[in-house]
């Protein structure tokens, strides 16, 4: 295991370079930089120029590049250009942020595709039927903006029980931080889950359908036990990959959501820096997100070996 | 298929449904009741009515743009922050006549090239440590510095001498008069000269304001604590700010109408109707607008350098309609850039060029024209988006076809200082609130001596420099302040269209709330009432 690893270390390491690269060349090529939109539309050139120098991007582009690769290579990320702080401590209160609602989105997946999957493949009441495929079809079809404004307007305007926007950290109240939380997470996991639901459904109908589902059924097996003591786990492997493929699309539309009840994650301060040249966030974000996809990768290919020897030796 | 689903187990029975939604809802009700609800936790509780104003509450403020500590010393996108973490050493009153703030009292002496400032005692930074001149004179050369971007920079370089006389008087010496130094005090806030770094990078913020900040939270917002040792006595009534960043235009507006923040200034003008039709909130306007927005003419790219042809433009474009449809009607059509707070607003300035398709095709084709084509530069946001489409229809009504281009703000905002903007742009300016002297000093793209649209006028320069160092009041200010107003309209070199209403949405329950001309938000005498 060791070997293999040491083995794909060099490759991954090489493309976290050229990422690196990659990430600081396409930022200078966009047109823009972060002194002019530091000094503001009222500002004179001499303003402007004198915060170019103190941020260093008169210097030649190799010295940029060598001293941010150098501070993160010492863990000094440096302060943010636009934004105020210091870069890493935005990354992880905003990574803080996207993880917790990306975990409460999969939590509401994982319940509502069950239900949508188990109810679709098993009930004989057309109403129940005509339900689920009314909610999964409105789930896939209505986009989070528009799903998210009618939630916000529904259970923050008028009903008032949940809040409408904003965030209390799970760990600091979590009386608080869930219901800040409701909302974000159903509206992000709403398309996911009937993604799920679908899937489950086929895979419990196609189960069902097999024969020893049959000759159980024969055996005098109850109902109920049949499905879920052998319907329902055979029906579950694909669902589970996927599963894990739409935990990478709640990563992606966590951004859309976040923006629409201000939830102060990863996608906003993405956002934020990318509209101010925020170099060093822009850069340390893009590079974090390879590192997440090549660390990924490494652990799949190391699951993939384990379990299958022959991986090893190729 | 159906024979086998029809022998296979049965779903779920109504009453297993029935019992698990009902389970789960109780688990939820159980858990949501035995815990704080986070609606009325947003809620401000609210002092009582009647007896005057009460202490207590703390205010919920929705912002849609985040503090910059970076810009802490400029005019930016927000801030509101500036006059809760510090104090001024003025404010002006609603007739722009300065009043008292951490300076008492002042005298021009020397013919205006010295001024003695008596500095209020007994005012202490959040940190304890007590207010004296020493922070005044930081104050003035921490604006000197190129670096703080701040725009009122030529007028603190004005200054070039200070003499203490003890720890609470001070006389600044200016290279020449300047007639907006009043427009600097009301800009500069009073930081603490020991931690300025930390607080340009949003570490701390020490100040001597009725408000101490307890935390920053990028993208999230700021929180901060009553003062309890504020120089007002009795002041502030409220016990903190919340300030909350919701970017999104309908989630603020939500946030207004759920009750989880109580004032805004960030509602754009086409949401101010459903805020007006819903209880319980109120919508007032400043005088002293919220900028403007203007079309910006590059006088070096022909046709244009002919200004025949600008002042043709500034005719083909419904000023009005802008108004009604980009700002729900909520500011001022206008071709000057002057607000009607400023001394320099006249009737006859802002109605100088209505639209008039007519009197502008006639201009064009005595300037040669009949039809033209120009790019338009504009900053790819809603607001700024509608009013470039807006000019675009208008113009081609007059013959000129506008290709536009629509550009994210850094990129607009790098063409606007390089001088590199295609023969036509739309942004906001600001700066025409205060002393007009000060829009021509400190703007850039108003500005005599390099300005964006690569305008250059003898006469432009002389009347704004009069101007700068002549008299503030009187007969002679406002003759400058119109020979300026006329060569403004008259080069039509940045075409004023509209002047964004500032708009306050708060709770009806909220009363005491001002802004002072640069939007810093004054909650010394806010309070809450049933």
């Amino acid at each position: 295991m060791r070997r293999y690893l040491l083995r794909r270390l060099p490759s991954a390491l090489l493309v976290l370079l050229a990422a690196s690269f990659l990430a600081f060349a396409l930022l200078r090529l966009v047109p823009g930089d972060p002194a002019a939109v530091l000094a503001g539309p009222d500002a004179s050139p001499a303003t402007e120029a004198a915060i170019r120098e103190r941020l260093g991007l008169d210097d030649p582009l190799p010295a940029q590049y060598l001293r941010w690769i150098g501070g993160l290579l010492t863990g000094d990320l440096g302060p943010s250009y636009a934004i105020g702080g210091q870069t890493a401590d935005l990354i992880a209160d905003g990574l803080g942020a996207t993880v917790e609602l990306t975990l409460g989105a999969l939590l509401f997946v994982v319940a509502l595709g069950a239900a949508f999957g188990i109810l679709g493949a098993t009930s004989r009441n057309r109403w129940t039927l005509g339900t689920v495929r009314v909610l999964t079809t409105g789930a896939l079809a209505v986009p989070p903006f528009v799903t998210g404004v009618l939630l916000v307007l529904v259970f923050a305007v008028l009903l008032g029980v949940l809040p409408p926007g904003g965030r209390v950290p799970l760990l600091t109240a979590p009386d608080l931080g869930v219901q800040y939380l409701l909302l974000p997470a159903l509206c992000l996991a709403l398309p996911s889950a009937a993604v799920l639901g679908r899937y489950l459904k086929d895979g419990i109908e196609r189960t069902l359908a097999e024969d020893h589902i049959r000759t159980a059924t024969a055996a005098g097996i109850a109902p109920r036990r049949l499905l879920w003591r052998h319907a329902l786990p055979n029906a579950l492997p694909p669902v589970v990959t996927l599963l894990g493929m739409q935990t990478g699309h709640l990563l992606g539309g966590a951004v859309l959501v976040e923006a629409i009840f201000a939830w102060p994650g990863l996608g906003q301060l993405a956002e934020q820096a990318l509209v101010r040249r925020d170099y060093p966030v822009v850069q340390d974000l893009l590079l974090l997100l390879v590192t997440v996809f090549v660390l990924v990768q490494l652990l799949t290919d190391l699951v993939h070996a384990r379990l299958d020897p022959r991986i090893r030796w190729e | 298929m159906t024979e086998l689903y029809s022998s296979t187990p049965s779903a779920p029975t109504r009453r297993t449904t029935l019992r698990a939604a009902g389970g789960g809802t109780l688990l939820l009700g159980l858990g949501l009741a035995g815990c704080r609800s986070a609606v009325s936790e947003a809620e401000a509780p609210a002092g009582k009515a009647g007896a005057g104003p009460r202490r207590g509450g703390t205010l919920t403020v929705a912002v849609n743009t985040d503090f910059t500590p970076s810009l802490l010393f400029a005019q930016s996108g927000q801030s509101l922050q500036q006059r809760l973490i510090y104090n001024t050493l003025t404010r002006y009153d609603d007739r722009l006549r300065p009043q008292p703030e951490l300076a008492t009292s002042w005298e021009y002496v020397e013919g205006g090239r010295s001024v003695t400032l008596k500095l209020r005692t007994g005012v202490i930074y959040h940190d304890g440590r007590p207010f004296t001149a020493d922070d005044v004179i930081f104050a003035v050369k921490n604006l000197q510095n190129p670096l703080r971007a701040a725009q009122l920079r030529a007028t603190a370089a004005a200054v070039t001498g200070f003499e203490k006389r003890g720890d609470h008087e001070l006389v600044l010496k200016l290279a020449h008069p300047v007639n907006n130094l009043f427009d600097l005090f009301e800009f500069m806030v009073i930081a603490d000269r020991h931690s300025v770094e930390d607080a340009v990078s949003g570490k701390r913020l020490n100040g001597t304001g009725p408000f101490e900040l307890t935390k920053w939270s990028p993208g999230a917002g700021l929180s901060l604590t009553r003062n309890e040792k504020y120089w007002q006595p009795g002041r502030p009534y409220l016990d903190g700010v919340e300030i909350r960043v919701v970017p999104q235009a309908d989630a603020l507006l939500s946030s207004l109408r759920s009750g989880q923040s109580q004032l805004s200034f960030s509602v754009p003008g086409k949401n101010l109707a459903v805020v007006k039709s819903t209880p319980g909130l109120a919508v007032s306007e400043y005088s002293t607008g919220g900028g403007a927005y203007y079309l910006g003419v590059n006088t070096t790219v022909a046709p244009l350098h002919d200004k025949t042809v600008r002042q043709a433009l500034a005719w083909g474009i419904d000023r009005e309609r802008i108004l009604k449809q980009v700002l729900g009607g909520y500011g001022l059509a206008s071709a000057t850039p002057w607000p009607k707070s400023s001394p320099a607003f006249t009737e006859a300035g802002r109605t100088h060029y209505t639209y008039d398709p007519g009197k502008a095709r006639e201009l064009l084709r005595s300037a040669g024209h009949t039809r033209l084509d120009l790019p338009l530069l504009h900053v790819n946001l809603p607001g700024e988006t509608a009013v470039a489409e807006a000019v675009q229809y208008d113009l081609k009504q007059i013959g000129v076809q506008v290709t536009l281009q629509p550009t994210d703000p850094a990129t607009a905002q790098k063409h606007l200082i390089a001088q590199t903007m295609p023969g036509l742009w739309t942004m906001g300016h600001g700066f025409a609130q205060v002393q007009p002297s000060t829009l021509a000093v400190s703007a850039y793209p108003f500005n005599e001596a390099k300005n964006t649209s690569r305008f250059r006028s003898a006469a432009y320069t002389k009347v704004v420099r009069d101007a700068w160092t002549g008299p503030a009041t009187g007969a002679a200010a406002n003759a400058l302040r119109q020979r300026i107003t006329d060569t403004l309209l008259d080069e039509a070199f940045i075409i004023d269209l509209v002047i964004r209403g500032s708009v306050q949405v708060s709770a009806a329950k909220l009363r005491g709330v001002t802004l002072n001309k640069f939007s810093y938000l004054n909650l010394d005498d806010a309070h809450l009432v049933d």
